[in-house]
């Protein structure tokens, strides 16, 4: 057989396990697949599906306790498995070579851009100085980084995200490897940049006829790059074929429910199909407070008027006495919310969408009473959310808030049913007799079962406690909830769930959202109006479906144009 | 069809409290167990010692003159055995260690928890207030730790004279600033988290914020702070004793006890002083150990 007949890389029947002390994890049990060379094979799964540790298995980067059980790995014939570490080394980085998900992780911020792209270049060459830095500088140009000349001596936090994951791609093709693997390499970026790269990675590929295998959850950046799709599940891959037969036509059940999870495929506002397991009892609802003084519902409900916030770094003790001294000037001030004013029907969901760095959380918190703005105030019901005067507290209940890591949003220190009765008692909603049953009845209603009343966050799953993170929220009778990104960070199959409860919920109690994300297909799929924010202001505004199909903005039609779709059937 | 997705999600792992799996990973260090161990049968001894002793080193009458400074192994004129000699009045020195401790580890425990209560209740309340209130308490606190704690404990207890309340005052004095800024740094992380903004987005009154939800995240690395500070506080008591300025003739506490025997180092009679050296050291070595297994248990970057 010809080296050319010959596949650049046959991986066949690969078990990855790791033997922990609790037994053995199988995080990779039997896969196998074949790439030609200059192919691009998009490996899809859910979180611990064990997509990544395929890749880490073909790279040999396994830590201990994961160990190759069994399988073969043959890059153009030759086996991987079992090679010593030595010349393992030698064909890391120069015949394959990686790029993960987060670049600040994996650049060292003690060393410039250009030391580090010459470490990688000397590992298995001997350059010189000078040709060393022509090299470094043509590498990054060749990644699209402008004015490389200049940027080649910036250290890692120089850069913005999007540029650090540049420099990590520019490294990874320094040798001319014939394998690239990158695990969600545009996972921790803007859908903006995401669109950039995703662009450049094509066409470099395409240009230097380097095979690529793109490791990530999001199916639609798949479909935009990969030719081939394998999608796993339980460290086994269930469907595999070209990409657009694979989500136009998907022949396992697996690969359909993941495709009817996502929003972006159903009807907006609708059931999703595969967000199952939200079948549970009704919400506990108690006689509203001060439901007479309510002003009639053609008014707007939520009034944000002139909102502005800023942050600055706080100056010391020096820094002050040389302000005074007119020897230094002031820190720079970060201006996150710039007058904006946006108002909010009884009933409706307005979703926020905007990058980092937007101002779309800064302003959900300052609506939600968590942090005071500096000028302008949030109204509801044409009541303040916040006091007025020097140190200004939150002063009420009806505005309460969801967010994004539902990890960080529960205290690790308090049994899930304390946190949810919390709120209320200290509210006098309930009485402590009570407080038993209404966590009880909450938790029936987030679909938990009621028992799980007595255990702590570190025993729930990412879904279960942002289901316990919605009951806590609701428990307190809000007529307006702040939704801080709040499926994030969660797999396609349980962010359908969460999406289904959220829609439920929301028309069984008739809450009003504030819905803030960067997704845009889920903010198509939950809300009525959106408004589009980007450095601080609200570029644009209005009813979901105008401002998606007919944009107005410059900056929406970019959003809207980065956002990698899935091919139709 | 049905099974293609999870429709629930795995059952939560078996129900442990955060307490439980403390205590199952600290076992797994033998040197803390026996550390622990120790420290507890000390303790035990201390608050026992009037029925663990042989002797009431305090009861003058109990004292006889004839059997000073006898060597261990001793059988005095009670016809006991005094195991560990006797000191300059022809007191049991076992006797006197126990009653030694007893004074130590009392002086330690309540000048620590002093100390804690202060210094966490500035260092919390510093955080959570933030601005003026915590740069003004803050910058004290870095003052003072500017200094040695042994230098300020002898000037205050020179100040304050002689006595218990006295020392201890010195004691909390010269420690409160260690707990006030380990309290002040893990309050500000944990202020800035998402549950405690999940809490102000409620709201909850203040006190209800700081207390429930900030303080217990903040105790991990305070139990730290308070064990090895518990130890130090046992040890400037013993130095600030040995050199006269600490407790009262009448409390001798163990670093009184080596203060005593140290006139008769060299004259051969090392056993006055050894003795109660080496239950100071036990003691403050298992301490110490104790609160380093506390300390790599509750540092995530040591975590596996």
């Amino acid at each position: 057989m010809s080296a050319e007949a010959l596949p650049l890389l046959q991986v066949t029947d690969l078990a990855t396990w790791f033997h922990a002390r609790a037994g053995v994890v199988k995080a990779v049990d039997g896969v196998s697949f074949s790439l030609k060379r200059g192919e691009v094979m998009g490996l899809v799964g859910e979180s611990g599906s064990g997509k990544s540790i395929t890749g880490f298995s073909i790279i040999g980067l396994l830590d201990l306790p994961g160990r190759i059980e069994r399988g073969s790995i043959k890059l153009e014939g030759r086996e991987l498995v079992g090679l010593p570490p030595g010349e393992l080394r030698a064909i890391r980085g120069k015949a394959i070579s990686m790029v993960f998900q987060d670049p600040m992780m994996t650049l060292n911020p003690m060393l410039t851009i250009g030391d580090q792209i010459g470490l990688a270049l000397e590992a298995h060459e001997s350059v010189s100085g000078a040709e060393k830095r022509r090299r470094s500088i043509a590498a990054l140009a060749q990644v699209r980084i402008p004015e490389p000349d200049i940027k080649i001596d910036f250290y890692p936090h120089q850069f913005s995200g999007g540029m650090r994951q540049r420099v990590a791609i520019a490294i990874a093709l320094l040798h001319r490897p014939r394998l690239i693997i990158c695990d969600e390499p545009t996972t921790a970026l803007d859908v903006s940049i995401q669109a950039e790269i995703l662009a450049e990675m094509k066409e470099l590929v395409a240009e230097l006829g380097t095979a690529l295998i793109w490791i990530s959850h999001d199916l639609a950046t798949v479909a935009s790059i990969a030719d081939h799709v394998c999608v796993m599940r339980y460290g086994k891959i269930v469907e595999a074929g070209p990409v657009l037969q694979v989500l136009t036509r998907p022949q396992h059940p697996y690969t359909q429910g993941l495709l009817d999870s996502l929003p972006s495929r159903a009807k907006p506002g609708a059931m999703l199909a595969r967000g199952a397991g939200t079948d549970a009892a009704p919400p506990p609802r108690l006689p509203r407070q001060a439901e007479s003084g309510r002003r009639s519902a053609d008014l707007p409900y939520v009034v944000i008027e002139n909102v502005a916030k800023r942050f600055q770094r706080k100056s010391g003790v020096l820094r002050l006495l040389a302000q005074k001294a007119g020897l230094a000037g002031p820190l720079p001030l970060v201006q996150a919310v710039d007058a904006v004013s946006l108002s909010i029907a009884r009933g409706e969901a307005l979703g926020l969408v905007g990058e980092s760095g937007s101002g779309k959380s800064t302003l959900g918190r300052m609506v939600a009473g968590i942090y005071a703005p500096d000028s302008g105030h949030v109204l509801l019901d044409g009541e303040r959310v916040m006091s007025e005067g020097e140190a200004p507290h939150k002063i009420t209940t009806r505005i309460q808030t969801i967010f994004q890591d539902p990890f960080a949003s529960l205290n690790p220190r308090m049994r899930i049913g304390d946190s949810i009765s919390e709120g209320p008692l200290a509210h006098g909603l309930v009485g402590r007799a009570e407080a038993v049953t209404y966590v009880a009845q909450w938790l029936a209603a987030v679909g938990l079962d009621p028992a799980f009343a007595g255990r702590y966050p570190h025993q729930f799953s990412g879904g279960q406690r942002q289901r316990v993170a919605i009951a806590r929220a609701l428990a307190m009778q809000p007529d307006v909830v702040v939704c801080d990104e709040p499926v994030a960070s969660l797999d396609v199959s349980i962010q359908a769930q969460i999406i289904n409860l959220l829609i439920r919920l929301r028309q069984e109690l008739g809450l009003t959202l504030l819905f803030i994300s960067h997704d845009l297909s889920v903010v198509r799929h939950l809300c009525d109006r959106v408004a589009i924010m980007h450095r601080g202001r609200i570029v644009e505004s209005g009813p979901a479906g105008e401002v998606y199909d007919n944009p107005r903005d410059d900056y929406t039609k970019r959003l809207l144009a980065a956002v990698p779709v899935l091919p139709v059937a | 069809m049905s099974q293609a997705l999870p429709t629930k999600e795995p059952l939560p792992a078996k129900e442990v409290s955060p307490t439980a799996r403390f205590w199952a990973e600290f076992r797994e260090s033998k040197v803390a167990v026996g550390a622990l161990v120790v420290v507890v049968l000390m303790l035990g001894v201390a608050i026992f010692a009037p029925l663990v002793a042989p002797q009431n080193p305090y009861d003058l009458a109990n004292l006889v003159l004839m059997d000073a400074r006898r060597p261990p192994g001793f059988i005095g004129s009670a016809g006991y055995t005094h195991i560990l000699g006797t000191d300059a009045q022809g007191r049991d020195l076992f006797s006197a260690i126990l009653y030694g401790l007893r004074i130590s580890l009392q002086m330690g425990l309540i000048a620590g928890s002093l100390a804690f209560t202060v210094g966490v209740t500035l260092g919390v309340g510093a955080a959570y207030l933030g601005g003026r209130w915590e740069a003004f308490i803050m910058r004290v606190v870095d003052l003072q730790l500017a200094f040695p704690a042994i230098l300020l404990a002898l000037v205050l207890s020179a100040l304050l004279g002689q006595g218990k309340t006295q020392l201890i005052a010195a004691l909390a004095a010269a420690q409160y600033a260690y707990f006030a800024r380990t309290a002040h740094g893990a309050a500000s992380a944990e202020r800035s988290k998402d549950y405690v903004e999940a809490v102000l987005s409620t709201p909850l009154p203040a006190w209800r914020v700081v207390l429930k939800h900030i303080f217990p995240n903040c105790l991990p690395p305070l139990i730290v702070v308070a064990t090895v500070q518990v130890a130090s506080a046992i040890a400037l008591e013993a130095t600030l004793s040995f050199l006269g300025v600490g407790l009262p003739v009448t409390e001798p506490s163990l670093g009184m006890l080596i203060s005593n025997g140290f006139q008769y180092m060299l004259s051969g009679r090392y056993w006055i002083s050894i003795y109660p050296g080496i239950a100071l050291i036990v003691l403050i070595v298992a301490i110490n150990l104790v609160g380093d297994r506390i300390r790599d248990q509750v540092n995530p970057r040591l975590k596996r």
